[in-house]
Parts: structure tokens; sequence; C-alpha cells
């Protein structure tokens, strides 16, 4: 079991969370980006070996959407990189 | 096992959902409502009028169901700004009770939370889990009492004959 810190209530058990997926990159501008680049936006999805960044949903709970970041290695939520927010 | 407590099936009462910003909600509300409660997942009572800050920007009011007229001529949900939201919710949630020496262990079936008293304090309520449904959790008089989807409420109610039998 796993607690998830919820920024309007606190923490909680992760059963009252609906994990929303990886936080994507920023949208670039699709006319100031290459295809390659735009189709990689649109596609690939962050994976990461290590910290990632993950929305997730208190959806029995107050309703809150939040990121938090997560290492995939060690499923510990984790503070964010260096700058990173 | 059996267990100590009494479960009451409570019956319908006159509820208000409110969303917007604490003072457009407030400005709004007038005197109709006593003030909103400010500290997440709290509760505020006056003059029979209850209030929940039940999320961001959310709260949820309750009152006898005789005052449900009343309050929704003062609160004008269909006249009120667009930067708000009031919508009456009477009918759309079941309440429990379930008091006596052994709701905490009845609970603690149900629910993840911890609701110790010296955690879930006698103005906390909070929106969790009962029985994995989402549920409004609050403590009443001798125990602890919930609502839940009124569509839920007579599986939830067999549930809870059936942890306690
Ligand atoms: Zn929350």
């Amino acid at each position: 079991m796993m607690n998830i810190t919820c920024p309007f209530c606190g923490k909680r058990n992760e059963s009252e969370f609906i994990h929303g997926g990886p936080v994507g990159a920023v949208r670039p501008d699709p006319n100031a980006v290459s295809d390659e680049e735009w189709v990689e936006y649109l596609t690939v999805t962050p994976n990461p070996l290590g910290p990632v960044q993950e929305k997730w949903w208190h959806a029995r709970g107050c309703g809150e959407w939040f990121s938090i970041w997560r290492d995939t290695r060690t499923h510990d939520i984790v503070e964010a990189p260096d700058g990173t927010t | 096992m059996s267990y100590d407590v009494t479960i009451e099936r409570c019956g319908q009462k006159a509820l208000f959902d409110l969303k917007g910003a604490l003072d457009a909600v407030s400005q709004w509300a007038g005197d109709a409502l006593p003030s909103l409660p400010i500290r997440p997942n709290s509760r505020t009572e006056e003059d029979g009028i209850e209030l929940f800050h039940i999320g961001r920007d959310h709260w949820i009011t309750r009152a006898p169901l005789a005052q449900e007229d009343a309050i929704e001529a003062r609160l004008k949900p269909t006249d009120c700004p667009a930067d708000i939201s009031i919508v009456r919710v009477s009918d759309t949630m079941t309440f429990f009770c379930i008091v006596g020496p052994d709701a905490g262990q009845v609970m603690s079936i149900a629910c993840p939370m911890d609701l110790h008293d010296s955690v879930f304090r006698t103005d906390a309520v909070s929106y969790t889990e009962v029985f994995g449904l989402k549920a409004l959790v609050m403590r009443c008089q001798d125990g602890i009492e919930f609502a839940v989807e009124q569509s839920f409420a007579d599986m939830v109610e067999d549930y809870l004959i059936r942890a306690t039998a």
C-alpha cells in the first residue's frame, strides 16, 4: 500500500486515487518544430528508469488533480529533481 | 464476530452543493448560510445549518429537510452568477449513522482513513471510501456518520449488516 499526499486533504491511501498517466512534455508550437519533433511530442510517453512526474486524481476524495514525482525503480514518491517543478 | 453498534439509515436532509471562490460564494449566500469553513475538510454549524468544506472551492451545506425550500429561495441557484455554482442535491446522498462502542471497529472494516478522534477531530469531514465507494465521512454523537450516493444505499446497508453480523 502506498500513501499519496493530496494538496487539499494531505496523506491518504492510494485506493482513493486514480492514476492519470505521466505528465507529458509542454506542447510546442507546431509551426516552430520539425515534423519529427512534433510526432515525438504527440506519440512518445515519458517512461524513464527513475523519477517520472505523474498526474493523479483524488477521485474518491476531494476531486483534486495534481502531480507527483515517483521513482519507477523503487515505487517511492520522491522530491522533484533539481530544475523541475 | 459481532459488534456493539447501532446502524441507522438516516432520513433525507436538505443538501446544496456550492462551488466557487470563497469570496464569491460568501457574497452570494449572504446571511442565508453561516460563514463558510476555510480549513480543508472541516465543518461548521449554526442554527442547524451545517457547512462542509470538502474540496478546493467546494462546500456542501446540510440542513433539516423542512428548511429546503426556504434555503433554496434564499440561495437562488438558478440566478447565481456564472463564476459560482449552487445545486440542490438533497436526493442524491443517503446518510448512515454508526453509533456505539464499536463504531470505530466497524468503520475500520469499511474505510481506509484513520478515524480515531485524535486524528479525525469533531469538526472533521471528508470524502474518502466506504466499502470502496466514494463516501462523505464525519463524526456524529457517539460514532461516525457517512453518506454514499443514494443508488448505493441498499447495497451499503447490506454490507453493514453483513460486516456486523
Ligand atoms: Zn484530496
